[in-house]
């Protein structure tokens, strides 16, 4: 038994080698930071939380499984909390789900809501904190149809085309958009066609593309090295379109090899920083402790999940190692039930599902849903723009530089950002 | 107690107005010089009006009407002329007074010229009559409205109801499976029109009772065109009819099932009155809105009708002796649109055509309703709607396999042997990928996958799952090119390996990993 003093060991499962060692060393970090800030007001119920950090490297089923086990059988931990693992397709659940813990990460896998609803009772413990991957794609449609509908773009067509990866997560989102397309009086034109990555050939695709004449053309791979030479190869003979490319394009690593290409691409993620008063002062904290390089809307989502984590398990009545199950649905019930304004935005627990709800794709409602954040990349050498959705919207859209016969110049939008929010 | 009576001779006579103090109603007697010659007890407890033995009638009307305490059915003047000039004359009046109270006065002359009168409380009365007159009326809206409802469900049902027999007439014919599946769809749709327009109806019964309260969404209203399309198109080729539906950009905030009827008898209308040409629905952006149009290029309508089409039961003279209709739909689309304070609008010229237009609010785009909430696999996941064919022969792990593949979107198609699996790409079964059991009864799965490649006449993906771990079987799968999995096989190994085979070949390895996680698995 554990005594009042000894400390309560929670795992983490972060890439710290390998392809994604980028976003693991931030969610490592978001995961010290607010373990230091849990620990300096007392810990969990007087005491203190030990994180213990397992690298999942290329984040393959094996090394993650290995990953949760590792955690479980040497360290005991009564949670694991991270961010997110690319790859292990829920094999990881098993055996958390064996040693009855809590298990909060941001996979973003449609799967995981089939995973926990085909045996509600084995998965209580597994929570994704972050919206499915599918909602990309109803989130993508409504986003370019409310850029039509409010006037700020008026598209030459109603064609779109969909380029997806080859991994789960691109296949998923390029099939939601193709789902969700006409619904909203899009036609998808070409696609999904899902292409061999990780690539930097794009340009026999882009001239099947071509042939279609889209108005909008989405690639649904995430990789920020591929997308950037996309984007650069899309640029040498660009169509007049709207290009939207998948989270990998809010990388550095993308702007660093595109360059002045990137000017003028949207770009969403379904959990991200959010700019108002409480995002930013995270920022700060998060800069002075780890240096002007980190990038707090990568760690905010493993430091957000450590701190829902640490008050609902203080609402259980404390955490409970490997085996103690009772106890861990006493956290599973609190995080549940809790709903919880992160840094970037409200985690809501579906009670079904025990995955984020979306806003504003599912709910309409900014204080139940985790916002799925559109950005554009206005000038590659700053920030990118929070252009939707309201209220957390810092910037307006812009014409891309490549589209046609158009200015560049801001068009008024039918819509404001009500909060008078604005943008670093 | 009452004032001391008029001085009379007989002592009998006191006894009479003892009688008369306790009579249910309140009496006046007035003499002929129109004084106040009795007032019995009742009249004095009963009601706060002024008079004592020896005032004139003159002086009570006076003071009655400039009181204030009743309503006078003319102004007090005029009242008071009047009541002076009627002393004396039969009348019978009632009287709304301050408290609440309904007092009948009737006056009658007496033999000796004077004038008796009598104050009557006749409150519960007046208020049992009006409780009776008002359920008269509601009993004559409820009979009024049903009967309105009966007509108007006879009316709206009509027209999915003429689908479905042309459907059901061409469907009995049809031997091209695509297209039977096709008409198959749109009746399925057909009857879930009628089903939501029983509904509507219903409300529409309700909407006379003031009992209907309009459910305000943003949704887009290319859903709606597409329902409409559905329900109309057969009819319009029936009769030769272009209907077009211009697709719709637009979020529009209003009552989805309630505009969806108006639109439906707009578009019922046309393809009912337009004999050459066609129909187009559309929109176009208005200030506030977006104006919902149904053109068509039928008889039009007369200028001195075109107020008149929405009344109930409205036909035009063309129309009469025609099988057309009752004449309601127009007047459910006016009632509907007040409802919902949308303003209709009609433009025609006789012999050209008509157009009728709704205009509904914009709607917030990020609050539109979507088609799906709950979302699954099923509907998205990277394998929906990917073509399998299983060969397990043990029933009970076919259909384990069988139902976790469907949750995943899969379209499976699960053989117990070689034999049948054939027969499903015989019958145009077209496989990306193949899953079989090592040891079927009487074929090993590595020959198998082998003979319906041949079959399919391509080289299909394929995998093998076995119960029997032997490093020898193993071996002799993998030396064939297979990739294989060892029962009981885990669900997302399945899944890692399936993916790859279909979406990244390059990574799978046929000497990868076999054995499965621990516990929680698929058998």
């Amino acid at each position: 038994m554990n005594t009042l003093s000894e400390p309560v060991p929670i795992g983490s499962m972060v890439p710290l080698t390998g392809p994604s060692a980028a976003d693991g060393a931030e969610f490592r970090k978001g995961m010290i930071l607010a373990v230091e800030e849990l620990n300096a007001r007392g810990g969990l119920l007087g005491r203190p939380i030990k994180p213990i950090f397992a690298d999942t490297c290329r984040q393959t089923a094996e090394e993650v499984v290995g990953a949760a086990r590792w955690l479980i059988e040497k360290h005991k931990v009564h949670a694991i909390v991270n961010g997110y693992n690319i790859g292990p397709q829920n094999s990881e659940y098993e055996p958390i789900a064996d040693a009855g813990i809590i298990y909060v990460h941001a996979n973003t896998l449609l799967q995981h809501h089939d995973t926990v609803m085909s045996d509600p009772d084995r998965y209580f413990g597994c929570f994704m904190a972050d919206p499915a991957d599918y909602w990309y794609g109803p989130g993508f449609i409504k986003f370019i149809s409310w850029l039509r509908d409010s006037g700020q773009w008026t598209p030459h067509s109603n064609r779109i085309a969909i380029i997806s990866g080859s991994k789960p997560y691109s296949i998923v989102i390029a099939n939601a958009m193709a789902k969700a397309a006409a619904d909203f009086g899009w036609q998808v034109a070409f696609g999904p066609k899902i292409v061999q990555t990780p690539t930097h050939h794009w340009r026999d695709v882009l001239e099947e593309v071509r042939c279609t004449n889209p108005a909008v053309l989405a690639n649904t791979h995430f990789y920020a090295v591929d997308l950037a030479h996309f984007q650069r190869q899309f640029r040498a003979n660009p169509m007049d379109c709207i290009v939207y490319l998948q989270y990998g394009a809010m990388h550095r690593t993308f702007n660093d090899i595109a360059q002045e290409a990137c000017d003028g691409i949207i770009v969403s993620s379904v959990i991200g920083l959010l700019r108002d008063e409480m995002g930013k002062r995270f920022e700060t904290r998060y800069n002075a402790r780890f240096g002007e390089g980190s990038t707090a809307t990568i760690g905010c989502q493993s430091y957000s999940n450590m701190h829902h984590y640490a008050v609902a398990a203080a609402m259980a009545g404390g955490s409970g190692p490997p085996g103690d199950f009772e106890q861990n649905r006493k956290v599973a019930f609190a995080l549940k039930g809790m709903i919880y304004r992160s840094v970037h935005g409200t985690i809501r627990y579906h009670p079904d599902w025990q995955a984020v709800v979306p806003y504003p794709v599912v709910t309409h409602d900014p204080s139940l849903g985790m916002p799925h954040i559109f950005y554009q990349i206005q000038d590659y050498r700053k920030s990118l723009s929070m252009i939707a959705p309201e209220p957390y919207n810092t910037e307006r859209f812009i014409y891309p530089p490549w589209m046609s016969g158009r200015t560049t110049a801001v068009k008024p939008a039918t819509s404001q950002n009500p909060r008078g929010l604005i943008g670093f | 107690m009452s004032d001391p009576p008029v001085p009379a001779g007989s002592v009998h006579l006191s006894e009479i107005f003892a009688g008369l103090d306790i009579l249910p109603f309140g009496v006046l007697i007035w003499s002929r010089e129109r004084q106040l010659v009795y007032a019995n007890d009742r009249f004095r407890r009963s009601w706060d009006l002024p008079v004592r033995i020896g005032i004139t009638f003159e002086a009570f009307i006076a003071t009655m009407a400039h009181s204030r305490e009743c309503v006078l059915p003319t102004d007090a003047d005029t009242w008071e002329r009047e009541q002076i000039a009627a002393f004396g004359a039969e009348s019978s009046a009632d009287y709304l007074f301050a408290a609440g109270t309904v007092l009948n006065v009737t006056q009658a002359p007496t033999a000796s010229g004077g004038m008796t009168m009598s104050f009557s409380d006749v409150t519960a009365v007046k208020s049992n009559e009006r409780a009776l007159q008002l359920a008269k009326e509601t009993a004559e809206a409820t009979d009024e409205a049903k009967s309105r409802f009966l007509r108007a469900a006879n009316h709206d049902l009509r027209q999915p109801l003429a689908s479905l027999k042309i459907l059901i007439y061409n469907c009995i014919r049809e031997e091209d499976p695509e297209h039977r599946s096709d008409m198959l769809h749109a009746m399925e749709i057909a009857t879930s029109i009628m089903e939501d327009l029983l509904g509507a109806l219903l409300q529409i019964g309700q909407l006379d009772a003031g009992r209907v309260e309009p459910r305000i969404t943003s949704f887009q209203l290319s859903q709606l065109f597409e329902r409409l399309d559905v329900q109309f198109r057969h009819q319009a080729r029936e009769k030769g009819l272009r209907l077009v539906f211009v697709p719709p950009h637009g979020t529009i905030a209003t009552d989805r099932a309630l505009l969806e009827r108006i639109l439906s008898n707009f578009v019922a209308n046309a393809v009912r009155f337009t004999e050459v040409g066609g129909i187009v629905v559309g929109c176009r952006r208005e200030a506030n809105g977006l104006r919902i149009e149904v053109v068509d290029t039928g008889r039009g309508i007369r200028p001195e009708d075109r107020e008149r089409v929405f009344d109930e039961f409205f036909r035009s003279e063309e129309q009469r002796g025609q099988k057309s209709g009752l004449g309601l739909g127009l007047n459910i689309v006016k009632r509907l649109a007040d409802l919902l304070e949308l303003p209709v609008r009609l433009r025609s010229e006789v012999g050209r055509g008509s157009i009728f237009s709704v205009t509904v609010p914009l709607g917030n785009i990020w609050h539109s309703v979507a088609n799906e909430v709950e979302i699954s696999e099923t509907v998205a996941g990277e394998f929906v709607g990917t073509s399998v064919i299983l060969v397990e022969d043990d029933d009970i792990l076919r259909e384990t396999m069988t139902q976790l593949l469907r949750r995943w979107g899969i379209d499976v198609h699960a053989a117990a042997d070689e034999a049948e699996a054939i027969r499903l790409i015989e019958s145009g079964v077209s496989p990306r990928l193949i899953v079989a059991d090592y040891n079927l009864k009487a074929r090993m799965g590595v020959d198998v996958v082998e003979r319906l490649r041949r079959a399919v006449g391509a080289d299909v993906s394929a995998m093998i799952v076995t119960a029997d771990a032997e490093p020898r079987v193993i071996e002799s799968i993998r030396s064939a090119g297979l990739p294989v999995l060892v029962k009981p096989v885990s669900p997302p190994r399945l899944r890692v390996l399936m993916h790859n085979l279909l979406f990244e070949p390059s990574l799978v390895t046929v000497g990868e990993p076999t054995s499965a996680p621990p516990r929680r698995h698929m058998p």
